[in-house]
Parts: structure tokens; sequence; C-alpha cells
């Protein structure tokens, strides 16, 4: 604040009950801005002593509206191109079941985020993050390690796939679904001495039985 | 709590020209103590007397709600697949999750389609309210619903340009981001030019001069004490310091009308567009409280809110000298909290982003670049990734670049020239990544929160020329706006890299809080039974 000539309009001059007010209200600002700062700066940085002390405090704070994650392309970028891959049992009319290909449904998002200067949020996040989530809340074997956000995440994961077979896929109904999960590292750069894989793995999800399917179909999970 | 000791110690020891002690190489505790006490004034009557970085908080308000607006338009085809009854992440789902985080969002209140359309227009209409400067008080609040409500309903659509978009709607409520740039700032400035005519057509020769257009200006927000304040680029991280070291070359007339003006501010208007927004709004929260959908907090929150537009407008109206001072004082502060957090907030930012990426080996062997010029999910033009990517010196440069300016930008704000250039970089980025990697929102909020430490005087800049084209284009029948009339006039031409202090601060309110009460008029939320 420069020099100013008279008393500045701020809180000078006022009545006592009003500078209190004010103090108050600067104190209270104050301390508010400051353990906010303090949350968040617990939150975002890595564990460490402090906020291994106080997670509960700080996740009570931070969660669910001040929630953060800056990690981006950190530590280290992803280096290996994960495709969700799916087929279905259909039941034709007959009665006869049959078992599709794989239908590889990241490529499908991919096929619509290629030259569009505005992807959308249904082909960028939707099913990536619905893998994240599921790979999240489950291990190797496919057994919830998260409780009901393993539920969660299977459902979510299960309906997105589900919704994009719809109800009826090549001339049958869809009773089953299964899921693979495609990685392939990608190349090393050429100027890197060393070479890696590139060899495609993939990790198999089990059947899941779609909603509405008659009953005596097992769910393998 | 020493706040009135202090001030009622240092205040007329703030002479124009600071005392220096008679021995500076002997400070004797007293002189210590002295100085303390002229610092802590210092700083406490920056905080008080004015919104810091009001045109800062003007470019966050309208990048933000801007990204976010045209993130919605975007995604509006998509909007039943994303964040409505179409979607995977079905009602059921959405209600268990939020069951156990306790988020905010008035989405899962009722599963109709009908109810999720109002939503999501309610969400486009206070994203435009807000983008314009409508009624900024309530509308920043409306978007912050708008924002939770849909990003807290799906949340797992979300990515780093969402996250941005949610914390900075949640701090954009605190703040008086209406002040300048805005239809609040307009509207405020149109009955300033008003009253002061017709103060001028009766004819109060020792009065009209003075405390005639100041005194409106005050009661618009519109900041009579030119230099007062400095742009939050420089000062975020250190207050009183820093700000004392503003320019007062800008000119002085302003300031000592200042005092004036506030003593001769005239009470406000009825506002019934204020009033109307104020019922209706507090209708939607007897609803919502009816229906048992709003949990205590929020609706103690919401409630604050409603009742203190209710005495703003009260003050304004009927008690325009002392407790409407308090009540401006309150507001600047709790303005000034908020920018100092989103300051902080976007350093945390980019001081995590920074560090954690030291930590992988494929930033430090500087090939990180590459990776994801070759991931399908961020490669929109695979030709120009790959192009991009097969430079080694080019992907070594750019991903060190990176990590170097991330790391290094939150101590840059202790030297103006060297952040802003970084702040240029930095832009210049972000601005790769929306085509490179197919993130436009993402780098619009991005771009955003890196320029709430534009220096004022580019703003101003800007400013002029945005105007100055507007002007040229109505083929000169536009008037200069009023605002700048009151302050001294701004060298024309290019802005000083060095100067960072050519904003004035307002010892104003905010012209957004200028109604008693503001609530989104059309799309109010009904009580869900309505609906169901």
């Amino acid at each position: 604040m420069e020099p100013r000539e008279g008393p500045p309009p701020g809180a000078a001059g006022l009545s006592l009950p009003a500078r209190i007010v004010v103090a108050l209200t600067v104190g209270a600002v104050t301390v508010g801005a400051l353990f906010h700062l303090g949350m968040v700066f617990l939150h975002v940085a890595p564990s460490n002593t402090l906020s291994k002390e106080h997670a509960t405090a700080v996740n009570d704070y931070i969660y669910p509206e001040f929630e953060q994650n800056w990690k981006l392309f950190a530590p280290d970028p992803l280096q290996q191109n994960i495709h969700v891959q799916a087929r279905a049992e259909v039941v034709k009319p007959g009665g006869a079941q049959e078992t599709t290909g794989w239908v590889d449904m990241t490529a499908m998002d991919i096929a619509d985020i290629r030259h569009n200067p505005l992807p959308s949020h249904a082909n960028q996040n939707q099913l990536r993050r619905a893998w994240s989530y599921y790979s999240d809340t489950h291990d190797a074997q496919d057994q919830p390690t998260a409780g009901s956000g393993s539920d969660l995440s299977r459902t979510y994961l299960q309906r997105i796939l589900q919704d994009r077979f719809g109800p009826t896929l090549n001339g049958g109904t869809v009773i089953r679904i299964q899921a693979r999960v495609a990685t392939t590292p990608v190349p090393q750069p050429k100027w890197v001495a060393g070479t890696t894989g590139t060899t495609t793995s993939y990790r198999m999800l089990p059947w899941w039985n779609v909603s509405a399917a008659p009953s005596g179909q097992e769910n393998a999970s | 709590m020493s706040a009135p000791r202090t001030h009622a110690a240092a205040v007329p020891a703030e002479p124009a020209v600071p005392v220096k002690p008679a021995a500076p190489e002997t400070p004797t505790l007293a002189d210590l103590s002295a100085r303390l006490d002229r610092a802590v004034t210092r700083g406490l009557t920056a905080v008080t007397a004015g919104a810091i970085g009001r045109y800062q908080s003007a470019v966050l308000r309208i990048g933000i709600s801007l990204t976010w607006l045209l993130f919605l338009l975007r995604e509006y085809p998509n909007r039943g697949r994303l964040y409505g009854p179409d979607s995977p992440w079905g009602f059921d789902l959405a209600k268990q999750l939020v069951a156990g985080n306790h988020a905010f969002t008035v989405l899962l209140w009722s599963d109709s389609r009908a109810w999720f359309e109002l939503g999501y227009a309610f969400a486009v209409l206070a994203s435009a309210s807000l983008l314009l400067g409508w009624r900024t008080r309530t509308s920043a609040l409306m978007f912050m619903v708008g924002v939770l409500s849909l990003q807290n309903r799906s949340v797992f659509l979300g990515d780093g340009g969402d996250n941005v978009v949610h914390i900075m709607a949640i701090y954009l409520a605190f703040t008086r981001c209406g002040q300048v740039w805005s239809l609040d700032s307009r509207r405020a400035r149109r009955a300033a030019e008003k009253a002061a005519a017709e103060a001028g057509a009766e004819g109060a020769p020792e009065t009209a001069p003075e405390a005639g257009r100041p005194a409106e200006a005050a009661e618009a927000g519109e900041v009579p004490s030119e230099g007062a304040g400095k742009g939050l680029a420089a000062d975020s991280g250190a207050a009183g310091g820093v700000l004392a070291r503003t320019a007062s070359a800008e000119g002085s007339a302003p300031a000592t009308a200042a005092p004036a003006a506030a003593r001769g501010r005239g009470r406000a208007g009825l506002d019934p567009v204020g009033i109307a927004l104020w019922v209706v709004f507090g209708a939607v929260l007897v609803g919502a409280g009816a229906a048992g959908k709003l949990s205590t907090g929020w609706a103690l929150i919401f409630w604050a809110c409603w009742v203190g537009q209710a005495v703003w407008w009260a003050v304004r109206r009927w008690a325009p000298g002392e407790p409407r001072t308090v009540m401006d004082i309150m507001g600047n502060v709790i303005h000034n909290g908020a920018m100092l957090v989103i300051a902080v907030e976007v350093c945390l930012i980019y001081s995590t982003a920074g560090w954690y990426k030291i930590q992988g080996s494929r930033w430090q062997d500087g090939t990180a670049l590459y990776y994801p010029l070759h991931l399908d999910d961020f490669t929109p033009w695979p030709a120009l990734s790959h192009a991009l990517g097969s430079s080694d010196v080019m992907v070594m440069l750019i991903s060190y670049g990176t990590v170097i300016v991330q790391v290094a930008f939150p101590f840059t704000l202790f030297n103006r020239r060297v952040k802003n250039v970084l702040l240029g970089g930095m832009m210049l980025e972000h601005a790769s990544i929306a085509v490179v990697l197919g993130l436009p929102f993402f780098s619009l909020a991005m771009i955003t929160a890196d320029a709430v430490f534009l220096p004022t005087s580019f703003l101003l800049w800007l400013e002029r020329l945005v105007v100055g084209a507007v002007t040229r284009g109505r083929g000169r029948t536009a008037v200069v706006p009023a605002q700048r009339a009151g302050e001294p006039e701004p060298a024309a031409g290019p802005p000083q890299g060095a100067h960072d202090s050519a904003s004035g601060s307002g010892n104003g309110s905010a012209p957004g809080d200028g109604s008693a009460s503001e609530a989104e008029p059309a799309a109010g939320p009904h009580p869900p039974t309505a609906l169901a």
C-alpha cells in the first residue's frame, strides 16, 4: 500500500466493535486459508511423516471436494498402450449358443479421437478410467481388494462393454460377456540403445452374465 | 486479535514517507518493533482496503467459466451417456459411491430424465452467467453447484482439466471476481454515471467534483484508490513487503478522494431483480431442505450465503456508513484470502507435477515426451505426434524444459521478469498440449490458471486493445469506459514488463454484490418431488 494522505479507507477510523469484527474476519480467513493450504499440501505431497501421522484428518478434509492429482505423466509417463477388448456369448433364436470374436473397444474410442480437435470424454476417459478403476480395486486374479468399490468398478466396466454390444449381437441375444485387456509396450525410441519387446500380452477377465441373462448361466467369477 | 491495536498504534505513524531510524546500523528493539508494527499495518491495510488482483480474478472467472461452458456445449450430444440416465455409471452406482464419500451433487436427487436435463441446462446457464459477470456473487455459487453436480455425478470421467475446474469453481465462489470485465461492473458504472449526472444537474458545487463521481465509483466498486493495489502476480509470495512497493507514480489524486468516497456514497437502489433471485434461491433451499436432499454442511453454507446476501442488501440500502464499510472489508479480506489460496494452489499444481517427474527415469533420461506421443489415447494427430517424437534432441529438450519450468515456476514469482517469461512459455506449452495430445479443455483450464499470474499492466494493455478494437468497430460511438476515467490514464503502448502494479485495488464493493440476492432465474432446481 503506498503512502497516502489521511487515514486509509480500511479499518482505521472504525469504532471498536467494527474493528473487532474486522480483526476476527482477518484472523478467521488467515487461519482458514493456511489450514486449507496445509491440508492440500499434505494431500499432494508424497507420503511423509506429517501426512502419515495425520492421514485421517487430511483425508477427511480433502475428500471428496478437494481431491486432486497432479501427477500428470509422472513419475513416468505410461509406456504401453492398453486396449480393453470384449467378446460375447449369444443365444440364437434356435437355442444355439455362439461365442463372438474379440471386439477392440478401445480401438473404437481411438477411431473417434483421431483427427478430432475436440475429443469427447466419452472416448478419452470413460473406458480408460473404468479399466483403471477396475484394476485398482482387483488383484491380478480378479479378486476384489476394495470391498464395495470392487463391486462398483466391476459393474461399471461390465455395463460399458455391455452397452457397446447392445442386447443383441450377430443375430442372437447376448447372455454373457468377457473382457480381456491387451497391453502393448510402446517401442523404445530408436535412438535408445537396446530393445524391449513389443509383443502384446493379454489379461483375461472372467465371464460376466449380463443382467437380464436367463437363469442357469454360471457366473465364472 | 491484535489488529485493532496495531491499527490504532500504527496508523498515525504511517506518513507519506516512512521515517527512517536515525541510526540504522544499530536498530534497537523499539525500532524493530516499530518497523514490524508498520509492516503489519501495511499488510493489514492491504488485505482490508481492497480486492487484490481484481483483473486476475476476473481472468480466472472468465477462463474457468468459459472452459466449462465450452466443455458442456461440446459434450451436449453425449450428455446422457456421460452424466445422465444413459450413463453406464448408473444412478444406482453413483448413489452408492456418493453415499460413501458424501460428494455434493444435485443430479442424484432424482433419477428422472427431466431433472437431469434441467440440471445440465442449469449448469450451462450458470457458466454463461458467470462468464459475463451477471450477478457474479450468485453466479459463482451457482457455477460451483453446476460443476460439482456434474463432476460428482460421474466422477470416473474426469481428467486433470476437470480437476482444475472443480477446485477453481470452489475458490471462485469466495472471490470478488466481478469487479471488472463484467456486466455487473458495467451496470454499476452506468448507475454511477446516472447518479453523477443527476448530482451535477442539481448543482452541488463543492461536492460535485470530489465526492460526486468517486463516491459513485466506490459504490460501484470502481476503485478510486488507484495504485493502492497490485496484481496478484508479484505479491502472492510475499504479501506485505511486495505490496508496499506499489507504484506511486500512478497519480495520487484518486487516493485522496477515497475517504470522501467512502463517506459520500449514497444509498443503494431497491434492485427488484436481485430480490426476485433471492426469493427463488430461498424457495429452492426450503424445498431441498424439506425433501431432505441437503446435507447439514451444505445447507449451512447455502443458507449462510442467502442470509449474507440479505444483510449486504440491507446494509447497502439502509446503513451506508460503518456497517457497509465493515462488510466491504470482510468481503475484501475473504477475496484476498481466496486469491492467496488460488495462487498457492497453482504453485502446488506445478510443484507436484514437476517434483514427481524428477523422480521418473524417463524424465531423467530425457525420453519422457516420446511416450505420450505414442499413446493411442493421446494422439489425435499421429503424423504430427510421430514427427515431433522422432527427433531425439527435440524430445530431450522439451522433456527437460517441462520439468525445469514446472519445478522452477513457484520460485520465479520473486522475479517478475523471469516469471513473465516462464508464464509465456507455459502457456505456449499448454496450447500445444491442446492440439498435440488432444486435451483442449485441460489446456484452457491450465492456461487460465497460469493467467492468474499475469501482470496487471499486461491485462490493462489487453483491455485497451479490445476496447479500442470494439470502439473502432462501432465507428467510435462507444465511449471510453468510465471505470478508466477515474483511474489515472495508463500510459499507452505495450505493458512495461517490470510493472505489475498498474491496477488499482478498490475499497469499493464488488458490483456483483450489488443485489440483495441473486439466483439463477429460469433454471433453479425445483424440489425433486415435483419431477418424480
